[in-house]
């Protein structure tokens, strides 16, 4: 692996506390000491972030998905009736 | 009824199906008593549905009840939360609805810069943190010819996708900061 693709390997073991403790001692004596890898673990941990929320929002897809089907194929009949039985009152 | 470890074996959309199928209709009654809607219960539980999720997912729980009870807990306390906000506090006071950290969303122009500029990284991030696929998991899916070469991918994307978020970085100091 090159590199700079240790280096954010290095930075995902310290940022979500993986890999061997020492190695993480080491990656956090090299933050300290170095504005510029700062600056790439604040952007490592944004990027996390919004890995998060894509994949969240392709769960929400999903689940919208699924909704929709069982809530309009005839497939699911006895579940449409079911939940039209409980909003009727 | 669905756990972790039978979550990567199985469709998502089966186990989320099985979940509607089963918890749906308690929670539709239980709301509806209370005056909600259809709409209401729908929406309560797609997110009471992802909270399971990455629960699930995420940190490997693994709940005392059965999975049912779980989630039909959890979405009821999603319908606590949703009233305190939207219809007022009465009648709710003595329920703790703090039962999870809100994650700050990241903006949306920004999400949506990081799909159009490379979806298929973000399609093999997020089943790597999100759906916490294994790498032998990943390559499969992905058609990578190892779970060595999926783990370079996969570093190499977080590289991509971290640059995009430093190009953007001053476009979105709040959320950055």
């Amino acid at each position: 692996m090159r590199t700079s693709l240790v280096e954010i390997a290095q930075i995902e073991n310290w940022l979500l506390k993986r890999g061997n403790p020492q190695g993480r001692l080491l990656t956090e004596a090299k933050i300290l000491c170095s504005p510029d890898l700062k600056e790439k673990v604040h952007l490592q941990s944004a990027s996390y972030e919004a890995i998060h929320q894509y994949g969240r929002e392709k769960l929400f897809q999903e689940i919208r998905a699924v909704e929709y089907r069982l809530f309009h194929s005839s497939k699911h009949r006895s579940f449409q009736n079911r939940i039209r039985a409980i909003f009727k009152h | 009824m669905t756990r972790v470890d039978e979550l990567s074996a199985r469709s998502r959309s089966e186990s989320i199906t099985e979940w509607y199928v089963k918890v749906f209709p308690p929670l539709a009654a239980y709301i509806q008593r209370r005056g909600g809607s259809l709409e209401e219960a729908k929406e309560t539980f797609q997110e009471a549905i992802v909270l399971y999720y990455e629960k699930l997912a995420l940190s490997g729980f693994s709940p005392e009840k059965t999975n049912e009870a779980y989630l039909l807990g959890l979405a009821k306390k999603r319908w606590f939360r949703y009233c305190a906000r939207n219809r007022g506090r009465e009648g709710i006071s003595h329920i703790d609805i703090a039962e999870e950290k809100e994650r700050e969303p990241i903006p949306r122009k920004l999400l949506h810069y990081l799909e159009q500029s490379g979806k298929k990284c973000l399609d093999v991030l997020q089943a790597f943190y999100y759906e916490n696929l294994t790498m032998e998991q990943l390559a499969g899916r992905f058609g990578f010819k190892s779970a060595r070469s999926a783990t370079v991918q996969k570093y190499k994307c977080l590289e991509k996708v971290r640059e995009q978020v430093k190009r953007k970085a001053m476009c979105y100091e709040d959320f950055l900061s």
